[in-house]
């Protein structure tokens, strides 16, 4: 059976993490699923600007960067009770469909498979969303290089609604055409589906599997590559520098 | 244009995602323009291209949304969800104030 590389990085600053996430992306090791827990922070989309977004005034305890990555801001609060993934794969309109939203689609049944497993009703909502009765539990994005695709997204174990409307401007609009009347009303997370609390690592490798299911491949531990450190080393000043982060 | 424009916010939800443009034109001419957004667009670089465009032309929607075609097509812009006829949008709501 093939074998793609998995990787954990365990609790990571999310400006050293978007370095190796690009470093993957642009490095030279084959397709690789792999995990990473976000310090209490926010990632912006590629055109979000941080003083429209943001109500800067709150988020001064924040780490802040921006992602290679459309999409919307990725917030982890002190509790750290979210999934964070990403895959780099070859597009071979296999696996990896050349059709945006369909490997959007299979990417995100990773999620779906393994919300299915624990009994939730779980679906992909176009473009990017995976959701449970109608509630976006996961948000996914995706962005292409030289015959690759990077896919990042985030399955909320627990979220802090409150705090995320506090540290954002996130107008009424944006939920006007799902037929919820809030944003309080259109997100939901694991915790509260099931009613209690499952281990991060027990959902960990519930993915893993759904993912080599779905992949029909084996993962296999791996490290960065030395290329890879080098690449990243070289891309951590734009992650940690304010023209970057502050468009 | 870096930091975001301080006008009137033209917001648009597309299928896609929000678009908040902001715009400054003197004598009907777009002088400035900004936009925010967590929408999707490959590739990504030919988004700031779009916007460099759009500065110098009428602010009129068949001018705006013209000229975003154009750079669509000559960087082979994909954009799930989100259209040119979308970027229009938001930038007139942004000019009509």
């Amino acid at each position: 059976m093939e074998e793609w590389r998995f990787i954990d990085f365990g609790l990571v600053d999310i400006r050293d993490m978007m370095a190796m996430d690009e470093a993957i992306l642009k490095g030279d090791e084959g397709n690789t699923f792999f995990f990473w827990t976000p310090k209490k922070s926010i990632i912006l989309g590629y055109f979000q600007k941080a003083d429209i977004e943001l109500n800067l005034a709150h988020c001064k305890d924040y780490t802040i960067t921006r992602r290679i990555s459309g999409g919307g801001i990725a917030f982890s609060d002190d509790r750290c009770r979210q999934i964070n993934y990403g895959v780099v794969g070859v597009i071979d309109n296999d696996r990896f469909a050349l059709d945006i939203i369909e490997s959007y689609k299979q990417i995100c049944g990773v999620l779906i498979d393994t919300l299915i497993d624990y009994g939730l009703n779980a679906a992909f909502r176009p473009i990017n969303d995976v959701i449970v009765d109608n509630k976006k539990i996961s948000g996914n994005a995706q962005t292409r290089w030289e015959g690759k695709l990077l896919q990042n997204g985030t399955l909320l174990l627990d979220f802090d609604i409150e705090e995320m409307l506090r540290i954002s401007n996130i107008p009424k609009e944006k939920f006007m055409d799902k037929k919820i009347a809030s944003v309080r009303e259109g997100l939901t997370w694991l915790d509260r589906e099931l009613g209690e609390q499952i281990d991060m690592e027990e959902i960990r490798n519930v993915m893993k599997r759904k993912f080599e299911e779905r992949f029909n491949v084996r993962l296999k531990p791996g490290t960065l590559s030395k290329k890879e450190k080098e690449l990243t080393k070289s891309l951590l000043p734009k992650y940690y520098s304010d023209e970057w982060t502050y468009l | 244009m870096d930091a975001a424009i301080k006008t009137k916010q033209g917001l648009h939800k597309s299928k896609g995602g929000l678009i908040r443009s902001f715009v400054r034109t003197e004598n009907g001419i777009i002088k400035d323009i900004s936009i925010s957004g967590d929408f999707f667009l490959f590739p990504e670089d030919a988004f700031f291209k779009m916007i460099q465009e759009l500065k110098g032309i009428p602010a009129r929607r068949e001018d705006i949304e013209r000229k975003i075609q154009e750079v669509y097509i000559d960087e082979n812009i994909q954009s799930p969800g989100t259209f040119p006829a979308d970027f229009a949008e938001s930038i007139m709501k942004a000019l009509e104030g």
